[in-house]
């Protein structure tokens, strides 16, 4: 079979990481102690190769505005946007992996090979609208993340973590299988645009059957965004997992499942109007739990990976908010949210590798005074925790600002008030990690223990953090050009909603 | 040159917080040059401020404005609009006044992280600049958020011994009002299309009244909370007492003012109708203020928290000022701020040099300071009789017109809400020369732990450097009030007028003009009023 160009130019940037995933288990088949030190090297190269060139694939795609098809696989500019995001997550973790296990101590070289098999599946997984590629690409991105949880054997919370994960995960896509089952029996179709004007046609738009399979689709979705009531896995999968996995989970895995909703429930299921506007207000119900338990359970944590776990499911609850608007504004503002999150989190996380708090170093005690140690640090960790906690002129501030400018548009003043008062509760859980960095001197212990520990270098860990800090400051501050020249152009041109 | 001549503002506005971050970027180790380096910027932008600024006022017409469209977000224009006009000027001189003075008269209070705490203070000075001359509601939201940043910091680094507690409750406190602020401004805005604040008042007019009452109630509350109005003020006495002495400064000096310049720029203008309605309320919370701030500053132990408990009080006559809705009351309430922001800024710039060099601010550890420092008990004196409205000083002009104002409004509670506000002064009187008593007379108190026996040196020449500007601004204030409020009446008089408050209530402070207004008033049983408010001394006697 030969293909045309167009649909290399729409396989391309799912073949590269797929290939680069390939190889790298073939070089960590090496087991000559002498040379491992150079094989990692070009395993990471390998990788990071891999991601580069899709990456550079895919902005040079993006320019052109070209938005090929493979059959069922759609390159249009919603997936190229998912596409670079992943993409550029996956670059920043792969970059702070380096680093951290350079202090944790060094596993196998799958890990680079399983995270490329997840972009890939990511990447498959937002830029369809077929349920069985769909699937693939759900199972293609999840099974190498559980794989990654229990990536550090030696620590026992580690392969809990991961089996924890991996058990609810199972069970969200057997569930998310069944929804599709059930609309597929309906309707007789796995294309979800052709079944949705197949339903509609057929009358069957408010079918009991029809509802419980899109409800069972949604809970597949809302299990990867770390929703309440499906949020258990997240604080103990995050907290089992390496900072940059750990990281990666929160960014790629929440902005996909969002995404591919809104390609879903936005798009494809826009012709069962009366069916989105039922889903609608179960994502409001859910999106005001998450945002009530997310936050106050953050309050509590003494540990900064469990704290940024609940932060992270309270984040679900804002992005969930925008689905609650409905408006393409609103989506506007998510993905445009999912960009600013994506260099809050990934810095978040990064920067505990780059200070050296790896493995059970990750209280609020163990950050205590480094803010003055390492400078830089500690401006970034400044800048993220404000942009996360919303406060301007970061750019956490903006997306907030979109999303709750939909809501109040839309008449859901009510749930614009909730979401203010989440972001000041949350407020009060970024300022402790900032009392922690600058405003409390650390124990004398601790400063004992650590002038025995060697001089953390992290050189890579600390560029992504840096980075990530200029990207969250440029969301502040040149907002218009990554919200209407990014975000905006992916929605108009991806999913035809134009305002 | 040119650039600068078109953007005066921006470059007042933005060149601190770009010294700050430069100084930011300095190492450690050249703090003391950090030092230097933030005075010295800070002390340009207040000569460039009173170059720029007082140099356009010269032939009345005083408006200095900067607006291009900034960027448009979810269809909702944002603009980059700075202006300095009636309303703001003398606040905008205030703060970069100030900022310099502080940074002098705490010069060596702070011992660690020198080039930090000028950068924060710089930082500072940009958001509360931009806070007053912004004239764009979301670049205001911006400007009035983002300088809790640096303020948070600065409680909290350098702050007492509850610091941590201190600059969470502060920040907390404050983003609490603002957020849900935040949601009636977005509501506004969708009505309106924008955040222009001509366009959004007029917006707000053609809404329901009861909708109306909403969003000022969000409003006010915003506004309140930074005033501090009571019930809204328990954050203050810990921000202030834990806060170091340039923090407090700064806080009493010119936050505090956002909180009235906000229900004088924004919230009345916008709610006209809506505040008239609240009037009422406004007055009795804040006459308890002012009562219950003087009541509590009595019986406090700590110098500092006396005097942050003094503020609450001298805000509440603001705030009674803005809710009388006279023009006499509202230019009290202007030059009450003014008033608070050089008293209180002074009280607290003297409670820190008494506390750098005794290391107790407890009242009962001192006792005849006045014979060991005889310079410093002059200066603390004369700002002490400036806070309790000594006439000739600047405090009694203030709390004269708006005691006034509220007296004569022509709402039922005017003439009994004054006068339970008078005892106010009384009060204030009274815990000011209490402590003074206390403090600064009496036998030597010759306990060797105790405060006055730290005592070695009286005011050296940078203290007494900082002290005068600040002493002659109180007797000019106090004997020519007009200086100050002259530039702020026509936008007070259009501020009443629009807000149809009834004729009485909008006889102005010239002479001149007083025919007018005055044949309106014969109906009303306070027809002599407009022989009262003249700010002539001669007012005095009537008032004690």
């Amino acid at each position: 079979m030969s293909l045309t160009p167009s649909q290399w130019a729409a396989l391309l940037p799912l073949i590269l990481p797929a290939l680069g995933a390939c190889l790298i288990p073939l070089m960590a088949l090496d087991k000559d102690q002498t040379t491992a030190k150079w094989i990692r090297a070009v395993m990471y190269g390998t990788a990071l190769l891999a991601v580069g060139a899709s990456f550079w694939y895919l902005t040079d795609l993006w320019k052109t505005g070209a938005q090929p098809s493979f059959f069922q696989l759609r390159m249009d500019r919603l997936a190229q946007f998912t596409g670079i995001f992943v993409l550029v997550a996956a670059a920043m973790t792969i970059l702070q992996s380096w680093d951290h296990f350079h202090q944790e101590g060094w596993v196998k070289g799958e890990t680079l090979s399983l995270l490329l098999f997840s972009v890939t599946g990511m990447m498959l997984f937002a830029s369809t609208n077929h349920f069985v590629v769909l699937f693939l690409g759900l199972e293609l991105f999840s099974l190498p993340l559980y794989a990654l949880v229990g990536t550090v054997r030696a620590r026992p919370e580690s392969a809990e973590g991961g089996m924890k994960y991996f058990l609810t995960g199972a069970v969200a896509s057997s569930c998310f299988l069944m929804g599709g089952v059930l609309i597929y029996g309906l309707s007789g179709t796995l294309d979800l645009s052709a079944a949705a004007f197949t339903l509609k046609a057929q009358g069957l738009a408010t079918d009991p059957l029809v509802l419980v399979g899109a409800a069972l689709m949604l809970l597949g979705f809302l299990f990867k965004v770390s929703a309440v009531p499906f949020h258990q896995w997240t604080p103990d999968a995050y907290e089992a997992s390496p900072h940059p996995i750990a990281g990666f989970m929160s960014v790629a895995t929440k902005g996909v499942a969002l995404i591919a909703l809104l390609r879903i429930f936005g798009g494809s299921f826009a012709p069962l109007g009366n069916l989105g506007v039922k889903m609608q207000s179960v994502i409001a119900v859910l999106a005001v739990a998450t945002l009530v338990v997310g936050n106050l359970t953050a309050l509590v944590q003494t540990n900064v990976k469990r704290m940024l776990a609940y932060s992270s499911i309270s984040h679900a609850g804002y992005l969930l908010l925008g689905f609650v608007a409905g408006t393409p504004a609103a989506y506007n503002g998510v993905l445009y949210y999912l960009v600013i999150y994506l260099a809050m989190n990934m810095g978040a996380f990064g920067l505990l590798t780059a200070v050296g708090l790896v493995g059970e170093r990750t209280t609020f005690d163990d950050l205590r005074g480094l803010g003055w140690k390492r400078p830089a640090m500690g401006i970034a960790a400044a800048i993220f925790m404000l942009s996360l906690a919303g406060i301007p002129p970061m750019g956490g501030f903006y997306g907030k600002y979109m999303i709750f400018r939909e809501l109040v548009a839309t008449g859901h003043v009510g749930m614009a008030i909730l979401g203010v008062l989440a972001s000041l509760v949350s407020a009060y859980y970024y300022l402790r990690f900032l009392v922690a960095l600058f405003l409390q001197a650390p124990s004398v212990e601790a400063e004992r223990l650590a002038s025995d520990r060697p001089e953390v270098h992290a050189p890579l860990a600390g560029a992504t953090v840096l980075v990530c800090a200029a990207i969250v400051l440029a969301g502040g501050f040149l907002q218009t050009f990554l919200a209407d020249g990014f975000a905006r152009r992916a929605l108009v041109d991806g999913l035809g909603l134009i305002r | 040159m040119t650039w600068l001549n078109s953007h005066p503002l921006t470059f007042l506005v933005f060149a601190p917080a770009l010294l700050g971050l430069l100084i930011l970027a300095l190492p450690n180790t050249l703090g003391r040059l950090s030092r230097l380096l933030g005075f010295m910027g800070a002390l340009a932008v207040l000569v460039l401020s009173l170059a720029w600024l007082l140099g356009h006022s010269g032939a009345g017409a005083t408006t200095v404005a900067e607006q291009a469209p900034w960027f448009t977000l979810v269809g909702l224009p944002v603009d980059y609009a700075l202006t300095v006009d009636g309303l703001n000027l003398w606040l905008v001189l205030l703060t970069t006044f100030l900022v310099p003075l502080t940074m002098l008269g705490t010069w060596e209070s702070i011992k660690d992280r020198l080039g930090t705490f000028a950068a924060m203070f710089l930082l500072l000075e940009t958001g509360m600049l931009g806070a007053l001359m912004a004239q764009d509601l979301f670049f205001f939201y911006l400007f009035w958020e983002g300088m809790l940043i640096p303020m948070y910091f600065m409680i909290g680094i350098w702050g007492g011994d509850e610091r941590r507690y201190a600059a969470n409750k502060f920040f907390l406190y404050t983003l609490s009002g603002s957020l849900l602020w935040l949601v009636a401004l977005l509501y506004l805005a969708n009505k309106a299309g924008g955040f222009n604040p001509a366009v959004m008042s007029q917006a707000a007019s053609a809404l329901p009244f009861d909708v109306q009452c909403w969003l000022f109630i969000a409003f006010a509350v915003a506004f309140a909370i930074k005033v501090p109005l009571f019930p809204l003020h328990t954050w203050l006495p810990d921000a202030h007492v834990q806060a170091p002495t340039a923090g407090s400064v700064i806080l009493a000096g010119v936050l505090l003012k956002l909180g009235g310049y906000g229900f004088i720029r924004f919230a009345i203008p916008m709610f006209p109708a809506a505040a008239m309605h609240y009037a009422k309320p406004l007055a009795l919370l804040s006459v308890i203020a002012i009562v219950y701030g003087a009541l509590v500053a009595m019986v406090q132990r700590d110098i500092k928290k006396l005097v942050a408990y003094s503020s609450v009080s001298h805000m509440g006559f603001v705030m009674l000022g803005l809710a009388s809705f006279t023009v006499i009351g509202t230019q009290g309430a202007m030059l009450q701020m003014l008033n608070h922001g050089i008293s209180t800024g002074a009280l607290f710039l003297l409670v820190g040099m008494l506390y750098d060099r005794a290391h107790t601010r407890m009242i009962a550890d001192f006792g005849g300071v006045a014979v060991k420092m005889p310079i410093f008990t002059t200066f603390f004196l004369i700002v002490t009789l400036s806070s309790i409205g000594l006439p000739l000083t600047n405090g009694f002009v203030g709390e004269f017109w708006i005691l006034n104002g509220a007296f004569l409004s022509g709402f039922g509670w005017g003439r009994i809400y004054a006068s339970v506000a008078t005892s106010g002064v009384v009060l204030g009187a009274v815990y000011m020369l209490w402590m003074f008593k206390r403090v600064f007379w009496g036998p030597e108190n010759k306990d060797a732990d105790c405060g006055t026996h730290h005592l070695h040196t009286d005011l050296n020449a940078r203290e007494i450097a900082v002290m005068l500007p600040i002493v002659v601004l109180i007797l000019w204030m106090g004997i020519h009030p007009r200086t100050f409020v002259a530039v702020s009446e026509a936008p007070v008089v259009a501020l009443l007028q629009d807000a149809k408050a009834p004729a009485i209530r909008t006889f102005v402070l010239k002479p001149a003009v007083h025919e007018a207004p005055a044949a309106d008033t014969a109906a009303h049983d306070a027809a002599p009023g407009p022989g009262h408010e003249t700010p002539a001394p001669a007012a005095h006697e009537v008032h004690r």
